[in-house]
C-alpha cells in the first residue's frame, strides 16, 4: 500500500516535472497567465477575486507579449543608462523643425516647434522577433525605461505638447535599437545685434545638451524683409522732408504759412520716430533706422531754422532801409507785419511817395536792377562771385537769396545723404 | 452597511479587468491596424490673429474604436460610462494636432473626458479641447480677403500600419454649433478631408483635416480706414477753392491733411503682421496720401508761379505807375494774412495812366491787393481801368485742379473697387 502510494506520487511528479520544465522556460512571460489559469491569487493586489470566468483570449495575452514582459522591463534597472560603467553610449539626434513661431526683438528670443528624435541602442530592450519588425509604443512606456535627458541650453520656456496624450513615440527594434521622438515647443534666447536694423541679418542658435555630455547646435540665419519698413518708415520720412522743401518756394512774406508748414513737418517726423521706437528694444547703440530718421529730422528742423533766418534778416533789412530813409516816415514795417503778417519790403519799387523830390530815381529802380539793390522779389538770379564777407553782407541785405540757395542746397544734400546711406547699408 | 459597489463586485478594474492586460500596447498588438473613427463637434472659433497668423478653436473630439480586452458580460447590452480617471489605465489613441502652438484639455471642474464602454468592447472616448493652431494667411487682398485655415489631426506614435485614423461619417463627421460666429469674419464652410503624411524618419501616418474658409467683413475697415482717407482727400480739394492769396490757410490745410493721412497709415499697420508685400489697403492709403501730397505741391506751384509772374510783369512794365487802387489799409487787413503787394502795377493790362500820380502822392502807405490773371499776363493786352476793382484771383492751375484732382480720384476708386470686389 505505502509502496503503491509512493509509486503514484513518483509518477505524478514524473508527469509534472517535464510540464514544469516546459512551462518554466517561459516563466517570466507566463507568470500571470499561469496565475489566472490556475486561479491563484499570488500577484493580485486586490485580494480575493471571484470572477474567474475565462474570457476570449486576446492577442496581447495569447502571444504573451505584454510590453513589460516583451521588453523585460522589470528585469533591469532602467534608472541607469545602457552600458553603465562602460564607455559612453552614442545617442544620435535628428530634428525636424515644424515652424518658427515668432521672433521677438523686444524680448530678444525666438519660439520654435520641432520634432526631436533620439536614436540609441539599449541591449536590455532587445526582444526575440521572427519577422524583425519594430514595435511602437506611446508615452506610457517612457516612464519605465531609460531615455536620454536632452535639454535646451538658454531656453526660457519649453514644453512637450500633451494634447490629447503626450506627444511622445517610442519605437523598439528587435536588436535593441530605439527611436524616441518628442514634439517640443521651445522659446530660446538669441542675442540680436540691431546696429543695422532694419537691414540686418540675425544669427540664432538652439543648443541641445545632455548633462555632462556634448553640446549640439542648430544654427539658423535670418534676414529681415525690408519692404515693410520701406513702406512704413522710410517712405513717409522722405515725403516729409520733401514737403519741408515746399516752404522755400512759398513767398517769404507768408510768415504763418511757412512757419506752420515747417513745424507740422517736424511734428510728423517726431511721430514717425516715436512709432518706430515703440516696437524696438531699448538698446544703447544707434540703429541704422535711427540714423536715417534723425538725419531727416535734422533736415526738416533746418528748414524751420532757415525760415527763421530769412525772417530775421528781412527784418534787419527793413530796419536798415527805414534808417536810410527809404521808407515813408509814417510807415511802420513791424506794425504792418503785425497786422497782416506780411512784409511790405519792396519799398524800392513801391508807389509810396517816399521821396517826392526824386520820383525819377524811384522809377528807375524797378526798371533796371542796380548792382546792389535788385528787386527783392526776384529770387532766381545768380550773382557774381564775391568774397565771403561781401557775400554774407549781401545775403543779409537780400534775405530772399537764402531761399533761392536753399531750394538747391537742401535737395542736393538730402540726395547725397541717401546715396551714402544706402550704399553703406545695402 | 454594505454598499452596492462591493456587493455586486462591479469595481471597474475588475469589471473591465484592467489589470489583466497590458494597456501600454494597442489593441490587436502585432496584428492588423486598429481602425479609429473620429468625430468632431466645433464648439467655437475663439479668435483669429493676423499678427500671430493663428486661430484658436474649442471642440469636442470623439474617438471610436474597438478593444476586445475591454468587453464585459452584460445582460442588458447597456454601455458603461466612465470619466477621466480611467484614461490612465486603458489604451487610448494618441491623437495630436499638427502645427498647433498651444493646446489643452479643459480640466474644470475635473478633466473634461468621457469614456463609454460597450459590452462588445467598443469604446467611445470624448474630450473637450482648446487648440491654437497656425494658419498661413495671405494678406495681399487685405481687408477684402478670404482665408482658408486647417486643423490637422494625426496619431503621434502609430503609423498607418498600427492605427488607421478615419472620419467616422465622412463629411458629416464635422458638426458645428449654430451659434458659431466671429466678429470680423463670416465663416463660409467647414469640410473634412484626409490624407497620408510622410515623415522621413518615422514613416506614413494618417492625417485628418478640418478645413474652413473665412471671409472678412469689410464694414469695419470701410468705417475705420477707407472713409477717413477719402474724407481727407476731399478736404485737401477744398484748398483749390480758397483764395490763393490766403497763403497760411491753404498751406496749413494741405499740411494738416498730410499729417492726418500719415496717422491713419500708422494706425492701420499697428495691428498687422509685418509682411513683405503690399496689401490692398496699403495701395488705397498710399494713393490717397499721394493725392493729398500733390495738393500741397500744387499750392506751392501756384504761389511760386504767381510770384514769378508778378515779378516778370513788373520787369516788363515800361512805366511804373503807382497803384490806383484806392483800397484803404483796413480793408486789406480783412483779407487776413494774404500777402500784400504795395505795388499795384501788378495789375495786368490795367493802365494806371488816368490815375495820376497826384493820387499816389496824396496817399501814403496804401496797401492794395492786386493780382493778375495768369492767362492774361501779356503786357500787350491792356484794358482800361474804369475804376478800382479787385480782380479775380483764380489761377489757372487752381481752376484745372478743381476738375483734375476729383476726376482722377474717382477714376482710381472705380479701378480699385472693381479689381478687389
Amino acid at each position: 500500500m505505502n509502496f503503491a502510494l509512493t509509486t503514484l506520487r513518483l509518477m505524478c511528479l514524473a508527469w509534472l516535472w517535464p510540464v514544469a520544465l516546459l512551462k518554466g522556460s517561459n516563466t517570466q512571460n507566463q507568470r500571470r497567465h499561469k496565475d489566472v489559469y490556475l486561479g491563484e491569487n499570488t500577484r493580485h493586489k486586490h485580494g480575493g477575486r471571484i470572477d474567474f470566468k475565462m474570457k476570449k483570449s486576446d492577442s496581447t495575452k495569447s502571444l504573451l507579449i505584454k510590453s513589460e514582459q516583451l521588453l523585460r522591463i522589470e528585469d533591469h534597472d532602467f534608472a541607469m543608462r545602457p552600458g553603465f560603467g562602460g564607455s559612453a553610449i552614442p545617442v544620435g539626434i535628428d530634428v525636424q523643425v515644424e515652424s518658427i513661431d515668432s521672433i521677438s526683438e523686444v524680448n530678444m528670443d525666438f519660439t520654435m516647434t520641432l520634432y526631436l528624435r533620439h536614436y540609441w541602442q539599449d541591449d536590455r530592450l532587445a526582444f526575440p522577433s521572427s519577422n524583425n519588425k519594430s514595435r511602437t509604443f506611446d508615452a506610457r512606456l517612457v516612464k519605465k525605461i531609460w531615455v536620454p535627458d536632452v535639454f535646451f541650453v538658454h531656453s526660457k520656456r519649453s514644453f512637450i505638447h500633451d494634447t490629447t496624450m503626450e506627444n511622445i513615440m517610442l519605437r523598439v527594434y528587435p536588436d535593441g535599437n530605439i527611436l524616441y521622438s518628442v514634439r517640443i515647443t521651445v522659446t530660446a534666447l538669441c542675442s540680436m545685434d540691431f546696429s543695422r536694423f532694419p537691414l540686418d541679418t540675425q544669427n540664432c542658435s538652439l543648443e541641445l545638451e545632455s548633462c555632462w555630455y556634448n553640446r549640439l547646435y542648430i544654427n539658423f540665419i535670418l534676414r529681415r524683409h525690408i519692404f515693410f519698413f520701406m513702406l512704413q518708415t522710410y517712405f513717409p520720412t522722405m515725403l516729409m522732408v520733401m514737403l519741408s522743401w515746399v516752404s522755400f518756394w512759398i513767398d517769404r512774406r507768408a510768415v504763418p504759412a511757412r512757419v506752420s508748414l515747417g513745424i507740422t513737418t517736424v511734428l510728423t517726423m517726431s511721430t514717425i520716430i516715436t512709432g518706430v521706437s515703440a516696437s524696438m528694444p531699448q538698446v544703447s547703440y544707434v540703429k541704422a533706422v535711427d540714423i536715417y530718421l534723425w538725419a531727416s529730422f535734422l533736415f526738416v528742423f533746418l528748414s524751420v531754422i532757415e525760415y527763421a533766418a530769412v525772417n530775421y534778416f528781412t527784418t534787419v533789412e527793413e530796419m536798415k532801409k527805414l534808417q536810410k530813409g527809404k521808407l515813408p516816415v509814417s510807415y511802420n514795417a513791424s506794425q504792418a507785419m503785425a497786422y497782416d503778417g506780411c512784409f511790405h519790403d519792396d519799398m524800392d519799387v513801391s508807389p509810396f511817395p517816399e521821396l517826392p523830390a526824386t520820383p525819377s530815381t524811384t522809377r528807375t529802380i524797378p526798371a533796371r536792377a542796380s548792382s546792389t539793390e535788385p528787386p527783392p522779389t526776384e529770387g532766381t538770379r545768380l550773382w557774381r562771385k564775391r568774397s565771403v564777407g561781401q557775400n554774407l553782407r549781401f545775403i543779409m541785405s537780400n534775405s530772399y537769396m537764402i531761399d533761392s540757395y536753399s531750394r538747391i542746397l537742401f535737395p542736393v544734400a538730402y540726395l547725397l545723404f541717401n546715396i551714402i546711406y544706402w550704399c553703406i547699408y545695402s | 452597511m454594505m454598499d452596492e459597489t462591493k456587493t455586486h463586485e462591479v469595481k471597474s478594474d475588475h469589471l473591465l479587468r484592467v489589470d489583466d492586460h497590458d494597456f501600454t500596447m494597442r489593441p490587436a498588438f502585432a496584428g492588423p491596424a486598429v481602425p479609429v473613427g473620429v468625430d468632431v463637434q466645433v464648439e467655437s472659433l475663439d479668435s483669429i490673429s493676423e499678427v500671430d497668423m493663428d486661430f484658436t478653436m474649442t471642440l469636442y473630439l470623439r474617438h471610436y474604436w474597438k478593444d476586445e480586452r475591454l468587453s464585459f458580460p452584460s445582460k442588458t447590452n447597456k454601455s458603461m460610462t466612465f470619466d477621466g480617471r480611467l484614461v490612465k489605465k486603458i489604451w487610448v489613441p494618441d491623437v495630436f494636432f499638427v502645427h498647433s502652438k498651444r493646446s489643452f484639455i479643459h480640466d474644470t471642474t475635473t478633466e473634461n473626458i468621457m469614456i463609454r464602454v460597450y459590452p462588445d468592447g467598443h469604446v467611445l472616448y470624448s474630450l473637450r479641447v482648446t487648440v491654437t493652431s497656425a494658419c498661413n494667411m495671405d494678406f495681399s487682398r487685405f481687408p477684402l480677403d478670404t482665408q482658408t485655415c486647417t486643423l490637422e489631426l494625426e496619431s503621434y506614435a502609430y503609423t498607418d500600419e498600427d492605427l488607421m485614423l478615419y472620419w467616422k461619417s465622412g463629411d458629416e463627421s464635422l458638426s458645428t454649433d449654430d451659434k458659431i460666429s466671429l466678429s470680423q469674419f463670416l465663416i463660409q464652410k467647414f469640410h473634412t478631408t484626409s490624407r497620408l503624411a510622410f515623415y522621413s524618419s518615422t514613416g506614413w501616418y494618417n492625417r485628418l483635416y478640418i478645413n474652413f474658409t473665412l471671409r472678412r467683413h469689410i464694414f469695419f475697415f470701410l468705417l475705420q480706414t477707407y472713409f477717413p482717407a477719402t474724407l481727407m482727400v476731399m478736404l485737401s480739394w477744398v484748398s483749390f477753392w480758397i483764395d490763393r492769396r490766403a497763403v497760411p490757410a491753404r498751406v496749413s490745410l494741405g499740411i494738416t491733411t498730410v499729417l492726418t493721412m500719415s496717422t491713419i497709415i500708422t494706425g492701420v499697420n499697428a495691428s498687422m503682421p509685418r509682411v513683405s508685400y503690399i496689401k490692398a489697403v496699403d495701395i488705397y492709403l498710399w494713393v490717397s496720401f499721394v493725392f493729398v501730397f500733390l495738393s500741397v505741391l500744387e499750392y506751392a506751384a501756384v504761389n511760386y508761379l504767381t510770384t514769378v509772374h508778378d515779378g516778370t510783369e513788373r520787369k516788363l512794365r515800361e512805366k511804373p505807375v503807382p497803384c490806383t487802387c484806392d483800397i484803404s489799409h483796413t480793408r486789406t487787413m480783412m483779407l487776413d494774412d494774404a500777402y500784400l503787394r504795395p505795388d499795384a502795377n501788378g495789375l495786368a493790362g490795367y493802365t494806371q495812366a488816368p490815375v495820376s500820380s497826384e493820387d499816389t502822392a496824396d496817399k501814403q502807405a496804401h496797401m492794395v491787393v492786386c493780382l493778375s490773371l495768369a492767362n492774361e499776363a501779356t503786357p500787350a493786352k491792356k484794358k482800361t481801368l474804369r475804376g478800382f476793382r479787385i480782380i479775380q484771383n483764380t489761377h489757372a492751375i487752381d481752376a484745372y485742379s478743381r476738375m483734375i484732382f476729383p476726376g482722377a480720384f474717382i477714376f482710381f476708386n472705380l479701378i480699385y473697387w472693381s479689381v478687389y470686389c
